[in-house]
């Protein structure tokens, strides 16, 4: 028995190694040949650390989907790369004077995928299908917020009625696609809806979805030639899935792929000297801080952080005493600009974040200084301390990052010099919202955030009622005047308006310092300029779907 | 009869391990901090309180982990149920099994040729002692042994794609994706060939240096003297006497590495982006996706199980002292 296994294994052994050879023979032909035979070729590989979480827009939530649904399916506006809203399904609309009644007349010769045409009916109905049923379309539910009545008054027409003024209707109905009725008909309960996979999406965006494999994290979409706007220049789109970013990094750099959406800071430089490749840094709308213990003394349960954490001295010295250039050199190899505000600068084009906003200049001096003037004493190990309490803090750290163990070094060492004691911790992001969001378990904490298009979800993270297990909010702001604020942009109409509204919250956030915005990190992409160019640089990424319509291979 | 006792006992060790195995995976679970929902939604998206809740109670969560969950787990496992898995809304069994294939193809395939090279070379060194040879091949093994997974993956990565246009990633290129597995074999073969080289290596130094060893202690025996006494041939000497019983460490260690390989491909398989079981519980980890976990870590866990078991079966086959007594 033991020797027809053994010659069963050389057999199968034997067969493996002849299978692979037999392939490689013509596959490594591919390979050379490659280059040559990719300069025509119009498939465009992409390569990506995730994958969508699921298909159906109703129950989607990661940032993956959103970027495939933006290529398959269209909403009525969709967001453009200097972050003004211009007409996807819609040719044009206007907005009645009060602002609560949005009137859409769609662009002539829409049609779905399968070649039906789209009608005003259908628009209408995707919309209502959210409204009617928010506990299923869990992740669109909040974009209808407000919205009474969506009706289709003729063929080319869709009417929005609004309870109350909406500032960003624009930015909301980016989010709200038409999905085709008869996939989304039929399900009678939330947890229908929600298991339904959507594999095989029927859309009008400018291209068809041919294959998503979950296993393995594949997407191939091909281009729709009958798309509304004209087809794109490509032909197919493929997104693969890495597990380690390094091998993706060396799948560029081999040609596996065309374009790495997501480059590491750390490998940005080497991706940079890759022949043939071509990498872009640009400005994108994520920030990371420095969290400060913001928790009411009345919370429950009580805050656990330092009492002094409360005195706006010790805060304003926390800021005095770090070079936010030098992180940004040192940490994100100056890939970076230094942070002030929670409204990122790229949001509307700029149009959101507050400029009027200064921080103050790194001295550690002064710093020490502030510390003194406030009555915080050195004590014999050079801790400064006032009525007992000691400027001892943790600082705590998401262990997910590369860069926070770095800057929680230079922030220990910076605070060292002017008698605070700050001892970094790295702990997994579960640890930390658990400490965190509606508990107050905390003193320092490095984190960082990824802003929407519109400033309305960054602004609602200080939101005192987000201080709840599940809510947004880890720093325990409170401030009343702030949360009237921001209901007040959310009704506010007129742009300088709301503007004027959303600078002034973020002047008192800026002060107030429950954070500490660090800097805003640039969101680094690559790709195979040999093989592709044409495409969109914008903090939407060279992989969206204006930029991906208009790129196209070399000649 | 003594045989018959031998085996019983060993499985019934074998059954208290998997009871005392089930209580740990569910404990095990619960004991780490962190939300789940969170986990699975992560930071960066829009989510109200009142839908979290709404997850929370679909899944069971907003009661109680003792008795409640526990009561509710434990029922479901005896009916063979795994449960549902969170983060993808599929039975776990299904996923399990699905993926389990992948993995059995990449290691069975690594252990097999670490194994097969490993003994050979292994027991050339051991009869060719304090040669070049013998010197070459330990240094050799010392350093595959000790050499970090995901380190040597890279490296065989960078170079294996850079000079020999292989794959970088995944178990068929993306076209073949979603094609039963045996209608592209070229396209496969082609993506194996560096997790398996990576596995192959990772196992040859350990199983080399055990065999190596073990066939210095035989050939040292008065047996072997007495065989080469009556005229046996070296070959006659290494392949009758000396190899049978230097295998029963060999048989030990393969039974050991079996069960804890599965949970070894987690590098390999991340590193190659390899659709399989390690790959798998590396994601459910991060996304604290319970039940898909509890699951995966039954299967690691029934697996080294059964591994030992089949052990202590092929002992009483080439062991003559456990045949005896």
């Amino acid at each position: 028995m033991k020797t027809r296994y053994t010659f069963f294994a050389v057999v199968t052994l034997l067969a493996l190694v002849l299978s692979a050879c037999g392939g490689g023979a013509p596959a490594t032909q591919v390979a050379t040949e490659a280059p040559a035979a990719d300069s025509g070729s119009s498939v465009l590989k992409i390569g990506w650390l995730g994958e969508p979480d699921t298909l159906n827009p109703a129950y989607a939530f990661l940032t993956e989907a959103y970027t495939v649904f933006d290529l398959i399916y269209s909403p009525l506006v969709t967001e453009d790369s200097s972050g003004n809203y211009v007409g996807a399904l819609a040719k044009e609309w206007s907005a009645s004077g009060d602002g609560m009644t949005w009137t859409f007349t769609l662009k002539d010769g829409l049609k779905w995928h399968n070649g039906e045409a789209l009608t005003a009916n259908q628009v209408a109905w995707a919309i209502n299908a959210i409204m009617t049923d928010p506990d299923g379309w869990a992740a669109l539910s909040g974009y209808v917020g407000g919205f009474s009545e969506v009706t289709a008054p003729d063929e080319k027409t869709v009417q929005i009625v609004t309870e109350y003024p909406i500032a960003n209707m624009k930015y909301r109905l980016s989010f709200l696609y038409a999905v085709y009725p008869p996939d989304f008909e039929s399900f009678t309960t939330p947890e229908d809806l929600q298991n339904f996979t959507n594999d095989k999406p029927i859309g009008t965006g400018r291209f068809k979805l041919t294959t998503f494999d979950k296993d393995t994290g594949v997407l191939i979409l091909d281009a729709n030639p009958e798309y509304v706007d004209g087809a794109p220049i490509i032909s197919q789109v493929i997104y693969q899935k890495f597990d380690s970013s390094d091998a993706m990094i060396q799948a560029l750099k081999v040609g596996d792929i065309d374009l790495l959406s997501d480059v590491p800071a750390s490998a940005f430089e080497t991706v940079k000297g890759f022949e043939g490749v071509t990498a872009v840094a640009f400005e994108g709308r994520s920030f990371d801080e420095l969290i400060i213990n913001d928790v009411s003394e009345d919370n429950d349960p009580a805050p656990t952080g330092n009492p002094a954490l409360k005195d706006p001295a010790v805060r304003l010295a926390l800021e005095t005493a770090m070079n936010r250039q030098d992180i940004i050199d040192i940490v994100l190899q100056g890939l970076g600009t230094p942070g002030d505000t929670i409204v990122p600068p790229t949001l509307g084009g700029g149009f959101w974040h507050n400029p009027n906003i200064k921080t103050p200049e790194f001295s550690i001096e002064k710093a020490s200084q502030i510390l003194e003037d406030a009555g915080y004493v050195k004590g014999a190990d050079g801790v400064r301390e006032k009525d007992g309490v000691r400027l001892e803090f943790r600082l705590q750290f998401d262990v997910d990052s590369s860069n926070y163990p770095r800057i929680a070094d230079l922030l220990a060492d910076w605070y060292s010099q002017i008698g605070i004691k700050a001892t970094p911790e790295g702990v997994n992001s579960d640890t930390l919202i658990a400490a965190t969001t509606g508990v107050g378990d905390f003193d320092l904490v490095i984190w960082g955030w990824g802003a929407d298009p519109d400033p309305d979800f960054i602004l609602s993270i200080m939101l005192t009622d987000q201080f709840v297990i599940g809510g947004w909010s880890d720093a325990g702001y409170h401030n009343p005047e702030y949360d009237q604020l921001y209901l007040d942009q959310q009704a506010a109409v007129n742009k300088d308006e709301r503007q004027e509204i959303i600078y002034k919250m973020q002047d008192m956030v800026y002060n107030d310092r429950p954070y500490i915005v660090l800097y805003y990190s640039n969101y680094l992409q690559a790709y195979r300029s040999d093989r592709f160019t044409n495409f969109i640089e914008s903090p939407l990424g060279l992989d969206d779907d204006a930029s991906l319509a208009q790129a196209k291979p070399v000649q | 009869m003594a045989r018959r006792d031998y085996l019983l006992g060993k499985f019934g060790i074998a059954l208290l391990t998997l009871l005392f195995v089930l209580l740990l995976d569910f404990i095990l679970f619960r004991v780490l901090p962190g939300d789940p929902i969170r986990a699975v939604i992560g930071r960066n998206v829009r989510i109200s309180a009142e839908v979290q809740q709404s997850l929370r109670e679909q899944f069971g969560l907003d009661k109680p982990v003792f008795p409640d969950q526990f009561v509710d787990t434990l029922g479901q496992w005896a009916q063979g149920n795994l449960g549902v898995s969170w983060s993808q809304r599929k039975p776990v069994s299904e996923i399990l099994i699905s993926k389990l294939w992948n993995t059995l193809l990449l290691i069975g395939l690594g252990q097999l040729l670490s194994i097969v090279l490993g003994a050979i070379l292994g027991l050339l060194a051991g009869w060719k002692r304090k040669t070049p040879f013998d010197v070459g091949a330990l240094t050799f093994s010392l350093i595959a042994w000790a050499t970090p997974t995901f380190w040597l993956g890279i490296i065989l990565l960078v170079a294996g794609s850079t000079w020999f246009g292989l794959p970088t990633g995944g178990i068929v290129s993306p076209e073949n994706v979603g094609k039963p597995l045996h209608t592209v074999i070229p396209d496969l073969a082609r993506h194996l060939i560096l997790p398996t080289l990576t596995f192959t290596i990772l196992y040859l130094g350990e199983y080399m240096l055990i065999m190596r060893s073990s066939i210095l202690e035989v050939l040292s025996e008065d047996y072997i003297l007495t065989a080469r006494a009556k005229g046996m041939s070296h070959f006659q000497v290494l392949t009758k006497h000396g190899l049978k019983n230097a295998m029963l460490p060999m048989v030990t260690i393969i039974a050991l590495n079996l069960g804890f390989t599965v949970s070894g491909a987690i590098y390999i398989e991340t590193v190659f982006s390899y659709d399989g079981l390690g790959n798998l519980v590396q994601t459910a980890l991060v996304k604290q996706d319970y039940p898909l976990l509890q699951g995966a870590f039954l299967l690691l866990a029934v697996s080294v199980i059964i591994a030992n078991v089949l052990a202590d079966f092929l002992y009483t086959y080439l062991d003559p002292r456990v045949k005896a007594n």
